[in-house]
């Protein structure tokens, strides 16, 4: 049973998630944007606590708190670090392929075809799933937007890791989760991507002396 | 006999199987030293190559093989890609002496960066073989995801600028695809369990439960998690035109790694479209997913015939013809009969055996010659003869040359594309075949027989790096004039397993 109070939550922490994720696309620097993950990220396990809640399934507890543990402090503390140390002197987005007034504005067009698409999904809805489910594509969308807007290879890594929180909640609101197993599974998969994108980030500022992906168009066929 | 607890020698074997390679990673990162981690390499990957056929003929046996209340499930579809990965990878750990060994000595790669190619490589061999024994598809695409990561790894080995550009731009492009594979995995995972109360859907995400219930899903939602699927894995397996990164990602990593990133790692991807296309074809029955194959397939083997015939780098030209013969397979089962479906089976191993051949042969070339370029490279048969002989039969091979083995496996999907009444994309395909017979032919046969340069010593790279070609000659001979019994039966069992998705046979 699902009180009136609980929907307003819901949909309350649904407009959250959506402020903090638009946190990544106004951002300028390094730092800002794994803050801006960072806020998401905790934004989207206080609503998976909030589903499970609802729900009444206490593994989702556990999923929320490994969430909390590994992508909103173990990856942003990785993600700090890389910041710090890269050699690159500028550490801010200067000309991103699609600039930044553009970027809100196409973001929040995103933000509507999502809600779009879900209504033609055929879906038998919950208030879970009615909720959460658009703000999933939305997250996916937007992250895909943040991979190919940018020029800087940690907002890549950023806007990958944005998808991943999409797919997460869209799994989590439409199917309660997987089994605790395969949560865990995707977990060290993520944190493994997370320190192996992060080891790429130093070389190619090694490299290159910057990490903008500019310098990733050698190889093709002409 | 079917789908039974086993507990004695197979589930030690499905056990073995995944542990070996752990154990042999972990005892390259103790000791360190060069010789005695080549040695424990190929070791655990001749012991690999032993379980698997074990476990294949297991498989013959009881048909399915399900351990651990069902967490391990293999069945022939399964044996197929056991089989390619645990020969491959034998084969590979063989050659990897030679060619990281050259690499070594030339000063190249130092000691830190062979102990790390030996890592990376048992846990590549690890996450492979993951893939094909899982019974639960979250843990197969965790699986697949999971060869994605250390394949970069060892791309980026040598930490160029193309090979760093290489990795970022398959590790990027290869997780948002496969990312859309996760949605649609969730999307099955949502049908099969939307009706059932929330304790009993813990199997939900399994193979069996979902190839069981499939006939009772949503055909809507079923199509739309099949698009994600397909576009999914179809990147990771190389589908064009979700295929950009396997060019650049395939000619940039060490030559063994390209033998099993284009050989074996393509395939498990693939083999993650097969399960799926089984569940869709039960549920609303094959005509919409074999459409999609088809189509794909088509794409994918003309874009590869325009590569290759303007290619300048051999490795390259190699990798576009993986892309052609990933399309061929998805061709092939989407004509959806059965000599169709057995041809594209039987091509999936041949493709494995013809390509590891070649990458092993361009890699020995390429150092020979130090040079990827096609236009430098010259007379190889009379620089290194044996290599060149070997280097001559695989591109004969993979042109679909007769008597070699995959003019067989061609032969089989081109008829079976004719019998179906496919008749456009067939005659689409033979002709893009022709281009490509014609452009691959035109640069083997001046890298092959032209005039060598005279600076270049003659002479093959040392034994190690032959034995593996040979070897592969051979099966690329036999497989030409006759299938071997069991893997016929193993085939002609997958073939079932594709058509009626009959789970018990």
């Amino acid at each position: 049973m699902i009180f009136p109070t609980e929907i307003n939550l819901l949909d309350i922490s649904a407009v959250i998630l959506l402020v903090a994720t638009f946190g990544l696309i106004v951002s300028r620097g390094f730092s800002n944007w794994v803050n801006a993950y960072r806020y998401q990220t905790i934004v989207l396990a206080g609503i998976v606590a909030l589903i499970a809640s609802v729900s009444n399934i206490w593994e989702l507890y556990i999923v929320s708190a490994l969430t909390l543990g590994i992508k909103a402090v173990i990856i942003p503390k990785i993600l700090f670090y890389v910041t710090k140390k890269l050699d690159s002197p500028i550490k801010l987005e200067i000309d991103p392929y699609v600039s930044m007034k553009l970027s809100v504005i196409i973001s929040a067009l995103l933000v509507a075809m999502s809600y779009f698409i879900f209504l033609y999904l055929d879906i038998k809805s919950n208030e879970i799933i009615q909720v959460f489910l658009p703000v999933s594509f939305a997250l996916f969308f937007i992250g895909l937007f943040v991979i190919v807007s940018r020029r800087k290879a940690l907002n890549q890594m950023v806007g990958l890791l944005t998808i991943e929180n999409g797919l997460f909640l869209f799994a989590v609101s439409l199917t309660h989760g997987f089994s605790l197993i395969i949560e865990i599974g995707l977990m060290a998969d993520i944190l493994l991507g997370v320190i192996i994108s992060s080891i790429l980030l130093f070389r190619m500022s090694r490299t290159f002396d910057s990490i903008d992906i500019k310098n990733l168009e050698s190889l093709r066929d002409d | 006999m079917s789908l039974e607890l086993f507990s004695s020698l197979e589930s030690i074997l499905i056990l073995a199987l995944i542990i070996t390679p752990i154990i042999s990673g972990v005892l390259v990162t103790f000791l360190k030293k060069k010789k005695i981690i080549e040695l424990v390499t190929v070791f655990s990957s001749f012991l690999i190559l032993i379980e698997g056929l074990i476990l294949v003929n297991s498989i013959l046996k009881y048909k399915t093989i399900s351990v651990f209340d069902g967490i391990f499930y293999v069945d022939s579809l399964s044996g197929i890609i056991i089989i390619t990965i645990s020969l491959v990878g034998f084969l590979s750990s063989i050659y990897s002496i030679s060619y990281m060994g050259k690499q070594y000595e030339k000063l190249i790669i130092d000691e830190k960066k062979l102990v790390r190619y030996y890592q990376g490589f048992n846990m590549f061999l690890f996450t492979m073989l993951l893939v094909p024994i899982s019974n639960n598809m979250g843990i197969m695409w965790i699986a697949i995801e999971a060869t994605t990561l250390v394949s970069v790894l060892l791309i980026m080995l040598y930490v160029k600028q193309s090979s760093i550009e290489a990795s970022w731009k398959y590790l990027l492009i290869a997780t948002v695809g496969l990312s859309l594979a996760l949605f649609g995995t969730i999307f099955f995972y949502y049908v099969n369990t939307a009706d059932v109360p929330l304790e009993e859907d813990a199997l939900g995400m399994d193979w069996t439960n979902l190839v069981e219930n499939a006939s009772g899903f949503d055909p809507n939602l079923v199509k739309l998690a099949f698009i994600f699927i397909i576009v999914g894995f179809g990147t990771k397996a190389g589908l064009a035109p979700m295929h950009t990164w396997l060019p650049d990602a395939h000619s940039e990593a060490p030559s063994p790694i390209s033998a099993l990133l284009s050989g074996v790692l393509l395939n498990c991807a693939f083999y993650g479209i097969l399960r799926f296309h089984i569940i869709t074809s039960n549920s609303i029955g094959s005509h919409f997913s074999n459409t999609l194959l088809m189509i794909l397939g088509v794409v994918s083997i003309g874009i590869a015939a325009a590569s290759i015939y303007f290619q300048k780098d051999l490795k390259r030209m190699l990798a576009f013809s993986s892309v052609e013969h990933m399309g061929i397979v998805s061709v092939a089962i989407g004509f959806g009969s059965v000599i169709g479906i057995f041809g594209a089976l039987l091509h999936i191993i041949n493709h494995a055996v013809v390509k590891s051949l070649l990458f092993f042969a361009s890699g020995s070339i390429s150092q020979k010659f130090e040079t990827k370029l096609i236009s430098d490279t010259s007379g190889i048969i009379r620089i290194m003869p044996i290599t060149g002989f070997a280097f001559l039969i695989g591109g004969l091979a993979i042109v679909g040359m007769p008597p070699f083995n995959i003019f067989m496996s061609e032969f089989l999907v081109l008829s079976s594309g004719f019998e179906s009444e496919n008749f456009l994309p067939n005659m689409l395909v033979i002709l893009f075949l022709v281009i490509i017979f014609a452009g691959f032919g035109k640069h083997l046969l001046k890298m092959i027989f032209g005039n060598p340069k005279q600076t270049i010593k003659k002479g093959d790279l040392g034994i190690l790096s032959i034995i593996p070609m040979l070897i592969l000659v051979s099966i690329i001979f036999v497989m030409g004039v006759y299938v071997p019994e069991p893997l016929q039966t193993l085939i002609e069992d997958t073939s079932q397993i594709l058509l009626v998705g009959d789970l018990h046979n």
